[in-house]
């Protein structure tokens, strides 16, 4: 009778995780496991698979510069995480500060971040418009430069512009995230701390700063994640170009898959991808003290 | 408290703000004056402002059916995360065999990136015979673990007296989870709703994929095949950017403390 019944309560457990797992095995485990199959095949919709043992990797590390500066870029693209963690760190503290009106700023400064991304890439290409942009106009008419630059159409300045959009956008959820943390620390440590006759400055290095740093983390992976994952913003605002100069993994996946219709070797660049975000990921996740991103578990 | 003078925090942040608010001012200004590549100089002010590219991006394109999409999407993904995600965190919160094995699953697929995924999920839903069709589009996102985390530890919270009262009672599972537990989670209901509303309003690489028809096009891909057909008529483009901003921004002003709660919360997605 009791064995019984608790067999009926993990019937009851399975069937209501059984949802949530059928989801996340149709479209996360399986496709990373085919990704992987496909990696070591030759194959497309309409010829049979066949083995083709390491030649797509050969082919991505020994030949194909394409790749190679897809992956340059995906690096550079992480710039984007500390520049904007910065700039979120120093606004954080102003609208921290007790001064009037900070909520309506702190609203202001967040309001990028929830907005459709494509719509965001396609406000500033006309920001960044040769002939027409504001930003160009405005350099005009201030008399920084002469001509007007070609901002997404010239290899120096196309992906530092994606980069400088990017920022636009996450830097107001950064600063919201930092906010949470600085209102975390006891007040009552700035006071003995200022008992002890220490100064504003150290008291930021001493106390602000290591106590930051769970949410400075936060932001820092959020950061390197959407290094791999902005492929909307690239999509709308530079399409990978001009030639392959704002081109990240993802979107060379993407034309490799879609466009090419190569899916093997997109299965390949996926995997490597998918590494590497993997192996970033668990560095971080060591410097960080091991903690970072956790979900209680507890039972 | 501390003095030191307010006015460079105030003119610093005056700047920023500034710097935050003048692509939306830009945008709005052109989709009422429609300047296009040959207003050399671009005016400041809107200059004879008139509501002609609304109405041109309203018939130009099909926007009432895109819009449609997008909320028929993002419907059933809302309603989808809500019944497996409160499932899933319910049966957590009972210990059964294998349970540590389930949570160290969920844990390793928040490690999986959708985008490492796309290239198999298209063929299988392919498979599934799902391309082109609102469920195809809404199935990946039809539930976010992070959700389901947030339900479990809502559920934890509550007092097990309570559930334990219920039980002596013979209140039936379901009825503990619907009747007494749901309502207790409110904040996690919320946050199910917005974040799982945002992803799937904004989602774009996804429809890209897998719509083959205009007529199955949602909001962000209709926006960027205009982009790619119609570069030349500013005006009605950035009218569309603004309709297609607006829904969004309005239930950020709605909701906006659990809008950014929520938003904090599901950073940690993998």
């Amino acid at each position: 009778m009791f064995a019984r019944k608790s067999h009926r309560e993990y019937l009851l457990v399975w069937l209501m995780l059984l949802p949530a797992l059928a989801i996340f095995m149709l479209f996360r485990i399986i496709p990373l496991l085919w990704n992987g199959v496909l990696s070591f095949q030759f194959w497309s919709p309409t010829k049979p698979a066949e083995f083709a043992g390491l030649y797509h990797y050969e082919e991505m590390f020994l030949y194909d510069d394409v790749f190679w500066e897809a992956l340059v870029n995906t690096f550079k693209y992480m710039l984007t995480a500390p520049i904007a963690i910065i700039l979120a760190l120093l606004l954080a503290l102003l609208v921290n500060s007790r001064i009037r009106g900070r909520g309506i700023y702190r609203t202001i400064i967040f309001l990028s971040y929830p907005l459709m991304v494509v719509a965001v890439g396609i406000i500033w290409r006309w920001l960044f418009d040769q002939r027409v942009g504001l930003i160009n106009f405005s350099l005009r008419s201030f008399g920084l430069i002469d001509e007007p630059i070609a901002f997404l159409e010239s290899f120096a300045t196309a992906l530092p512009s994606v980069i400088a959009a990017a920022i636009w956008q996450i830097v107001g959820f950064f600063m919201i995230i930092l906010l949470t943390g600085l209102q975390s620390i006891p007040q009552n440590l700035y006071e003995a701390a200022s008992i002890d006759g220490a100064s504003r400055w150290s008291q930021f290095w001493r106390i602000t700063l290591p106590l930051l740093r769970p949410s400075l983390f936060l932001c820092f992976v959020i950061g390197i994640i959407a290094s791999f994952t902005s492929f909307d913003l690239i999509y709308v605002m530079t399409g990978g170009g001009p030639g392959h100069a704002t081109e990240l993994l993802i979107t060379y996946v993407y034309k490799t898959a879609f466009t090419l219709t190569q899916f093997d070797y997109a299965g390949a660049l996926t995997i490597v991808m998918f590494l590497l975000f993997v192996g970033i990921a668990l560095i971080g996740n060591l410097l960080a003290g091991g903690d970072a991103g956790r979900v209680d578990i507890a039972d | 408290m501390h003095r030191y003078p307010r006015w460079p925090i105030h003119l610093i942040l005056v700047i920023v703000s500034f710097v935050m608010l003048v692509p939306f001012y830009w945008v709005i200004k052109t989709s009422i004056t429609g300047e296009n590549i040959f207003n050399y100089p671009p005016s400041l002010w809107p200059v004879d402002p008139q509501p002609f590219f609304y109405v041109d991006a309203w018939y130009a394109i099909p926007f009432p059916r895109f819009f449609l999409n997008s909320v028929i999407v993002a419907g059933m993904a809302i309603v989808a995360n809500l019944i497996i995600n409160a499932a899933a965190g319910f049966a957590l919160t009972k210990s059964f065999p294998g349970k540590r094995w389930m949570i160290l699953l969920l844990l390793a697929c928040m490690m999986i990136p959708f985008h490492a995924t796309i290239i198999p999920a298209y063929l299988i839903t392919a498979q599934l015979g799902l391309l082109n069709t609102h469920l195809g589009l809404a199935l990946p996102a039809f539930s976010h673990i992070i959700c389901i985390f947030l339900f479990k530890a809502s559920f934890d919270a509550i007092p097990p007296s309570l559930i334990q009262a219920a039980k002596i009672d013979g209140v039936p599972e379901w009825q503990i989870l619907l009747k007494i537990m749901l309502p207790l989670a409110k904040p996690a209901v919320a946050t199910n709703i917005i974040l799982s509303f945002i992803w799937s309003w904004n989602d774009f690489l996804w429809p890209l994929i897998i719509v083959r028809d205009v007529e199955m096009q949602t909001l962000p891909l209709g926006l960027s095949t205009f982009l790619a057909y119609f570069e030349d008529t500013t005006g009605s483009l950035y009218a569309f950017c603004v309709m297609v901003l607006a829904p969004g921004l309005l239930v950020f002003f709605l909701a906006q403390k659990q809008f950014i709660e929520g938003l904090t919360s599901g950073a940690r997605k993998g």
